[in-house]
C-alpha cells in the first residue's frame, strides 16, 4: 500500500522559509527571481552512455536525470503480435538524497514509474508496429531506464524531457528475416554498425508539473517551492497540444476553477518548450 | 518468481480465451453497450457496516462494478520511529484475481500501486489527520468486479467505510469517472468534497484535446454532486441501524445518553 506523499521524503523547511516562499510567490517573485511561468535554464546532451542503444542526460537546474535505452528482442504480447513493447524502470539513487538510500526511493520511483506509463499508455504516443521483427514472434523490447541523480525538485518535468531525447537518440540495428531450408525463419543483424533504425519521437508528450502554492501555481518548482505546495498537477501535452494523461498529486485539494485554468497555463507553457 | 505455496500451480503458460474472441463493434448512435445516454450514471447501491472485525467498513455496487473497503485505526502507528503530530492514513487497493476480464497476479501489481496512491491522496484532505497524533488509519480496498469506473467506486466506498468508522472527517469524498472521445480516446476520474466543492483527485489515462478534458472534468463533478445524497443517505440507514433499540427495564437513562 501507499504510505506517504513526496514531499516529506525530502526533508524539512522552517515556517519562515515557508513563509517567505508564499508571500514571494503571491508577488509573482521566486527565490531564484524567477516569473511563476518560468523554468530553470536546463542542459540537455545525448549519446553519453556508449553501451546502450540510445542515452541522454538531462540538467534542470538541480535536477539531474540520466537515462539509458536498451533495445533487445523478445516476445510480443500475446493480444498484440504486431507490435514491439517499452518497458520503464525508474531508479532514485542514494546519491540523490540520503533519504533514498536502500528503499527509502522506492515509492518516488513508483511514482515517476507509473506517470511515464500513463502517458504512453496511448498508441499515438509512439509507433511500436515499427518494432516488429516476426509478427507474433519477434520484436523488439525497449528497457527505458531511469536513473535520477540528483534530485532538486520538478523530477517528474525532467524525466519526462530525458526519456524523449534518449528515445530520440536510440538506434536501433536493421535486421534481415531470411527463411532457411526447413522453412525455420531466421534473424540476421546488419554487419554495418551505421545501419540502423531511429523512432519518430513526434509525438511523445512531455510532463508539465504546475505545483500550487498558496494561490497562485507555479511551473518547474524547486524542492524547497515542492515542501510549500500541498497540491500539484502533473500534465502530459503532446506537441499538438492535446492532453495525453493528467493527475493531480499531493495530500491538498484543488479548486474546479482554479484546475481549468492550471491546465490552460501547462498548454501555454508546453507550447514553449 | 516466488512461488505462491497455498496454490496448486496451475500449467506454466496460460492464456485466457478471450485473445482469441473478435473484437466488438461499436455502436455508433451515441449510446453506450448496455442502452444507457453519454450523461447516464448506473445505479449505485451503497451498504455501510459489512465487516464485522473492521472499525468500518462498506460496500459499493455500480452497476456490475462491486468494491468492498474495510477501515482500520485509529491504531498505534507500525514503525515506531516515525514521530508524528498529524495522524497517518494508509491505503491498499487490490483487485481480487477473479476480478478482471484477464485473470490478475494475487501479488499487488504496479497499477493497483498507482491506485493506492491515487486513493490515498483522494482521501487526506478530507480526514482531519490532527486529531490522531501518532496514530494511523489503515484503509484496505478490494475490488472484487470490475466492470468499468472501479477507481471511482473504490474512492466513494474507502470515504464511506472512513465515515463509517467514525473517523473525523471534513467532508466525505464522492467518485465519478467518464470515459470519453471518439478520435481520441480517454478516461477521466474526479474525486469531489462535495460540500467544500474541491477535487481531491484527478487523472486522465489516454490522450483527449483539452476541451474535451475540461467538459469531461466538469461532467464528473456534477456526477459527484449527484452521488452525495446517496452516500449521506447510505450513512444515516447505517448509524440508524446501529441506534440500540431495546428498552431498558430499569428506566435509568443509558451511561452513553
Amino acid at each position: 500500500g501507499s504510505k506517504g506523499s513526496m514531499a516529506s521524503t525530502l526533508g524539512v523547511l522552517s515556517d519562515a522559509e515557508r513563509l517567505f516562499i508564499v508571500h514571494g510567490v503571491q508577488d509573482d517573485l521566486r527565490s531564484d527571481g524567477r516569473a511563476c511561468e518560468d523554468y530553470r535554464h536546463m542542459e540537455v546532451e545525448t549519446d553519453v552512455v556508449s553501451n546502450t542503444s540510445g542515452s541522454a542526460r538531462l540538467r534542470l537546474g538541480n535536477t539531474d536525470i540520466l537515462v539509458g535505452v536498451k533495445a533487445e528482442m523478445g516476445e510480443p504480447d500475446p493480444g498484440r503480435p504486431k507490435e514491439g513493447k517499452l518497458e520503464f524502470f525508474v531508479d532514485c539513487s542514494a546519491n540523490a538524497s540520503p533519504e533514498f538510500e536502500g528503499r527509502g526511493g522506492e515509492e518516488l520511483a513508483i511514482e515517476v514509474s507509473n506517470a511515464l506509463q500513463r502517458i504512453f499508455s496511448s498508441r499515438s504516443t509512439l509507433d511500436l508496429t515499427a518494432l516488429c521483427i516476426i509478427p507474433a514472434g519477434q520484436c523488439w523490447v525497449l528497457y527505458v531506464d531511469v536513473l535520477v541523480l540528483e534530485c532538486g525538485g520538478n523530477l517528474f518535468d525532467a524525466v519526462s524531457l530525458a526519456v524523449k531525447a534518449a528515445l530520440f537518440n536510440t538506434r536501433i540495428p536493421t535486421v534481415l528475416v531470411t527463411a532457411d531450408d526447413e522453412g525455420q525463419q531466421e534473424i540476421e543483424l546488419s554487419d554495418d554498425p551505421y545501419d540502423v533504425k531511429r523512432l519518430d519521437v513526434e509525438n511523445v508528450p512531455l510532463i508539465v508539473t504546475l505545483s500550487k502554492i498558496g494561490h497562485r501555481h507555479v511551473v518547474d518548482a524547486s524542492w524547497e517551492e515542492e515542501l510549500c505546495s500541498l497540491a500539484r498537477l502533473t500534465v502530459g501535452v503532446t506537441q499538438k497540444g492535446t492532453i495525453a494523461g493528467l493527475n493531480k498529486e499531493g495530500s491538498g485539494s484543488l479548486d474546479p476553477e482554479s484546475i481549468y485554468e492550471m491546465v490552460q497555463v501547462c498548454l501555454f507553457v508546453c507550447l514553449f518548450m | 518468481m516466488p512461488g505462491d505455496s497455498r496454490r496448486v500451480p496451475g500449467p506454466q503458460e496460460s492464456r485466457s480465451p478471450h485473445f482469441y474472441r473478435k473484437p466488438e463493434a461499436h455502436k455508433n448512435d451515441g449510446r453506450r453497450q448496455d442502452g444507457r445516454g453519454p450523461q447516464d450514471v448506473r445505479p449505485v447501491y451503497l451498504h455501510a457496516g459489512v465487516v464485522s472485525q473492521a472499525t468500518g467498513s462498506a460496500y459499493i455496487e455500480m452497476g456490475q462494478t462491486k468494491v468492498i473497503a474495510a477501515v482500520y485505526g485509529p491504531r498505534e502507528i507500525a514503525q515506531r520511529e516515525e514521530f508524528t503530530m498529524k495522524g497517518r492514513l494508509t491505503c491498499e487497493v487490490k483487485f481480487a484475481t477473479f476480478s478482471c476480464t484477464k485473470r490478475r497476479q494475487h501479488i499487488q501489481d504496479s497499477h493497483e500501486k498507482d491506485w493506492s496512491l491515487i486513493v490515498l491522496q483522494a482521501l487526506e484532505p478530507a480526514v482531519c489527520l490532527d486529531r490522531f497524533p501518532k496514530s494511523q488509519v489503515d484503509v484496505y480496498i478490494t475490488v472484487l468486479q470490475n466492470d468499468g469506473s472501479a477507481l471511482a467506486a473504490a474512492i466513494t466506498c474507502a470515504s464511506v467505510g472512513l465515515a463509517d468508522a467514525g473517523v473525523m472527517m471534513y467532508d466525505v469524498v464522492a467518485g465519478c469517472s467518464m470515459d470519453q472521445g471518439t478520435a481520441e480516446h480517454g478516461m477521466v476520474t474526479v474525486a469531489l468534497l462535495p460540500s467544500l466543492n474541491q477535487v481531491s483527485a484527478l487523472v486522465l489515462d489516454g490522450h483527449l484535446q483539452q476541451q474535451t478534458a475540461v467538459q469531461a472534468v466538469k461532467s464528473c463533478i456534477t456526477g459527484c454532486h449527484g452521488l452525495y445524497p446517496i452516500i449521506k443517505d447510505c450513512l444515516v440507514t447505517s448509524t440508524q441501524r446501529n441506534i440500540p433499540t431495546t428498552g431498558r427495564q430499569t428506566g435509568q437513562p443509558d451511561a452513553n445518553g
